[in-house]
């Protein structure tokens, strides 16, 4: 049997990177975005049934998606966190999603940064997390933020997703 | 001072422009490239744009090109604040005509250092 080039060539991201440099990245990212007092706590715990992901895609010597999974309450929670002051007094979906996906976003460039490159980055989109493609080609990292329960997941994407268009309408809205 | 943030991203809009707030500028918001170039277009020419890489329609990188492109806006102060920090894309801005960058996660404390390099901090914050 004789294996597609694409598989051979491809590093999986267990090859690339760690859960220590996944947690490190967006542990920064939370101090920043979210609050200086704000920590992710490296201990797994089950995700509610209603959950919301945002993530970006990666295109590049490694092909796939940095994937961050939380449930819907805590994505609410994390969009008045990270806007503070400037929080709406009743928050609507644009509102989530936004503030979700631009930490996804935030996460996803410094993880990609620390991949080899060079790479392009998608913008960021919110929805039902896409799938997994290939259990070998995945680093998982489970938190807890504020005692609830948060997934960061690097997945590959085999075959490879096409190249990002550089400025395609944005996937949520304009507003994203 | 004036400031013309522009992101894709309202948090991000918000966050940027608090902490310009901060330090005495006045701010407008665009979400993309075309659109800020469509606020420079209608005469407000702010000191400073901050400005997002990856953003539907007209990215940063296009933006900061149009402007070099225009000799009217060539006093225009124009610093990246992006998730993009590979070497290469900082190269590639910089060559493009950014004076500086920035990559998030950033802290109010970090803008202000670089608005202080850059001589680009409002009296007020110096004091």
């Amino acid at each position: 049997m004789t294996l597609a080039p694409d598989a051979v060539a491809r590093p999986t991201i267990p090859e690339l990177i760690d859960e220590a440099t996944v947690e490190a990245i967006a542990g920064e990212a939370w101090v920043a975005l979210v609050g200086e007092d704000e920590v992710l706590v490296p201990l797994p715990a089950d995700l509610p049934a209603e959950t919301l992901s945002a993530w970006v895609d990666v295109v590049g010597p490694w092909t796939g998606s940095v994937v961050l999974t939380t449930g819907r309450q805590t994505a609410a929670d994390l969009t008045r966190a990270l806007l503070g002051q400037a929080a709406p007094e009743l928050l609507d979906h644009e509102d989530v999603a936004d503030a979700f996906g631009e930490i996804a976003n935030v996460v996803g460039g410094n993880v990609k940064a620390a991949l080899p490159g060079p790479s392009t980055l998608g913008l960021p989109q919110v929805g039902e997390a896409p799938d997994v493609r290939n259990p070998a080609d995945v680093c998982r990292l489970e938190v807890l933020w504020r005692g609830q329960p948060l997934v960061v997941s690097v997945q590959g994407a085999l075959p490879a997703l096409s190249t990002p268009h550089p400025n395609p309408p944005h996937p949520n809205g304009a507003s994203l | 001072m004036r400031a013309l943030v522009i992101d894709d991203s309202r948090a991000m809009r918000r966050i940027v422009s608090a902490a310009l707030e901060g330090f005495g500028y006045e701010t407008r918001q665009a979400g993309h490239g075309q659109e800020a170039l469509d606020v420079l277009q209608e005469g407000y020419v702010p000191d400073l744009c901050t400005i997002d890489w990856n953003m539907p329609v007209m990215d940063g990188l296009q933006f900061v090109s149009a402007v070099r492109a225009n000799p009217a806006w060539r006093a225009l102060t124009l610093m990246m604040v992006t998730s993009e920090s590979e070497q290469g894309q900082i190269v590639r801005a910089l060559a493009a005509g950014a004076h500086e960058y920035v990559i998030k996660p950033f802290t109010a404390d970090a803008l202000r250092d670089k608005l202080a390099l850059l001589g680009m901090l409002p009296e007020e914050a110096v004091l």
